[in-house]
């Protein structure tokens, strides 16, 4: 009797998040690595933006609102994402040009 | 985002186009001086009424020389007149540092816009406030008695030349009678003031007894002691 | 309609970015399309507190600048898809956030979204103020603490007077939110009350969010606290607050101290 009185009170502990300063301390190395080497130069995500667009754009003429530049910084390897929607019948445009 | 050559720059051609304009023409007459103090009596009058209009010299009334020309241009322009050009006088005595000659203007009438005298608005002399008064807000009234619907919240202040009623909480600073009015009074429905001064004569909150917290209050001057009791 | 709303406190460190977060996410659980704006310059948190650090590509200023479009700017949330999040710039050139730059990018996403958060930085300076230029309504985080309220109350009259509402002789709707309302010292007497603060303020009270582990762990973890965990008495604040912020009328629950049942019957406080 007296147990499961116990059991009542003191049962069902929940469980515990898991600890989240480990991921801070990641998500915070990951982030201040990259800001301290970034620090002072001039901005290259808008120097890469504007020579590959101009690369592009060598061959056909682009909207220069329909480009997208994503980014994810990772630990060891960083995505950059350049999304270039083209104009329909481009590979003949280049064709002609060529 | 730039992209592509830079154009070259598009070069503009210099167009020359004729316009007219209506201008004021003062045309003096002999004694000069005399005539200068009729436009300083008309500038007592209108002060600037001649700033940025286009003003002519019309010299076909009297006989100037050079100097004398170029001494009464200098002179109108010491009154804030700037003369456009001159008419009525010998090219000869009109040198390139003076106003260009003019010829061939048209008589016209000319609008007087007189400056409307503002209906004399009586001054008011007592200020309302229906919001509370938040800090780092300065109310300054010389000229008579402010009211605030409110509290006056710390880090506020109230400067009145009169007296200051206040409809809440005073926890900011009030200053009444500030032009040596010393009957001017501080009411408040409570009062937590930071500082309360009433014809320079002030206190502060340490100085404010504990009695008089917490319920209305009016603050007063007794001779050069400033009194706050209960309003009750 | 869509609606420009700005967080700001004056005084920093109260929860204004962590609000933001909060009622932005809640906001856009509910169906709305939200925006958070960081308006911070020089110093960048929003992005951390979203978790979306890692994929800044360009900042408010960037767009001022014309370096970059809106679109090119705007980070979309992972969990939330309605859920967007412009940050700030880490420039240190306080001057290139302009009065007509930013009034020009309200506009346009005046036309893309129903709620336009605006993250204000501390303080009454360049950031600040422009976070609140063109603010139809506004939240006060408010911490139960004396150089919190008198600080709030300094914002208060800004809004009053900075804002172009203000300007054309119109009112900035504005709320008061209590945050870091620690429930412990609150039962001891040892906290303003939250009559004091709304009396002081005389500003409605659009919702109270008791201190909690919690929002450090959403914090942490870069989620905000309404997405992270919901059920949390913080997130059920905000959740209510965004609800009010809606038009919602919803009880005001002061937060209390939960002791666990065994303290209870010995009488005990919880820690």
């Amino acid at each position: 009797m007296s147990a499961r009185l116990l059991r009542f009170f003191g049962g069902g502990r929940t469980v515990p998040p898991p600890a989240s300063a480990p991921v801070a301390r990641e998500r915070l190395q990951i982030l201040l690595a990259h800001e301290r080497s970034s620090r002072g130069q001039p901005d290259l995500l808008v120097l890469l933006r504007d020579e590959i667009l101009a690369v592009v754009s060598r061959h056909v003429t682009l909207d220069p609102d329909k480009v997208i530049v994503k980014m994810d910084r990772g630990e060891t390897v960083s995505t950059l994402e350049v999304d270039i929607e083209l104009p329909n019948g481009f590979e003949r445009m280049i064709a002609a040009a060529g | 985002m730039i992209m592509g050559a830079t154009a070259e720059p598009v070069r503009q051609q210099v167009r020359l186009r004729g316009r007219s304009y209506v201008a004021f023409v003062f045309c003096p007459v002999v004694p000069i001086v005399g005539w200068l103090e009729e436009i300083d009596a008309t500038l007592a009058r209108s002060p600037g009424f001649f700033v940025g209009k286009p003003v002519v010299l019309d010299l076909s009334a009297v006989e100037l020389s050079q100097s004398a020309i170029a001494h009464l241009v200098t002179s109108l322009e010491g009154r804030n007149i700037r003369v456009l050009g001159i008419e009525g006088v010998e090219p000869a005595h009109v040198t390139a540092s003076m106003p260009p000659l003019l010829t061939g203007g048209r008589h016209c009438v000319i609008q007087q816009d007189k400056p409307e005298k503002p209906a004399a608005k009586p001054k008011p002399t007592s200020l309302l406030l229906d919001s509370p008064v938040r800090s780092g807000q300065s109310i300054i009234f010389a000229d008579g008695d402010v009211t605030v619907l409110g509290s006056v919240s710390s880090g506020a202040e109230i400067v009145a030349g009169g007296s200051i009623h206040i409809y809440g909480t005073l926890r900011g600073r009030a200053m009444a009678g500030v032009n040596g009015n010393p009957a001017a009074r501080i009411y408040c429905q409570k009062i937590e003031a930071e500082l309360l001064a009433i014809d320079g004569y002030y206190q502060t909150a340490e100085q404010i007894d504990a009695s008089v917290r917490n319920g209305p209050a009016q603050a007063w001057l007794e001779g050069d002691v400033m009194k706050i009791t209960p309003l009750n | 309609m869509a609606k420009v709303l700005v967080v700001t406190s004056g005084k920093g460190g109260v929860g204004k970015t962590t609000s933001t977060a909060a009622l932005g996410a809640a906001l856009a659980q509910r169906g709305e399309k939200v925006v958070v704006v960081d308006f911070d310059v020089g110093l960048r948190n929003l992005d951390l507190v979203m978790g979306a650090e890692r994929r800044v590509v360009f900042d408010l200023i960037n767009v001022v600048q014309g370096v970059a479009k809106l679109s090119q700017a705007l980070i979309r949330d992972k969990r939330l898809e309605n859920l967007w999040l412009l940050p700030a710039s880490q420039t240190r050139d306080k001057d290139a956030l302009t009065d007509e730059g930013v009034g020009t990018i309200i506009e346009e996403l005046r036309t893309k979204f129903d709620w336009i958060l605006c993250d204000s930085p501390a303080g009454i300076e360049r950031g600040a103020t422009l976070a609140m230029r063109y603010a139809d309504e506004a939240v006060i985080i408010t911490n139960p603490e004396v150089s919190s309220v008198r600080d709030s109350d300094r914002i208060i009259g800004m809004l009053d007077s900075k804002t172009v509402k203000a300007e054309k002789g119109e009112q900035v709707k504005k709320h008061v939110l209590i945050t870091r309302y620690d429930t412990a010292r609150a039962a001891r007497g040892e906290m303003l009350t939250i009559e004091d603060i709304l009396e002081i303020l005389a500003t409605p009270l659009l919702g109270i969010i008791p201190e909690s582990q919690d929002v450090l762990r959403a914090s942490n973890v870069g989620s905000p606290v309404t997405l992270n965990n919901a059920g949390s008495a913080p997130a059920r604040a905000y959740t209510d607050a965004a609800r009010r912020l809606m038009g919602e009328t919803i009880t005001m629950l002061v937060p209390v101290e939960r002791k666990g049942l065994m303290n209870r019957l010995l009488g005990r406080r919880a820690a």
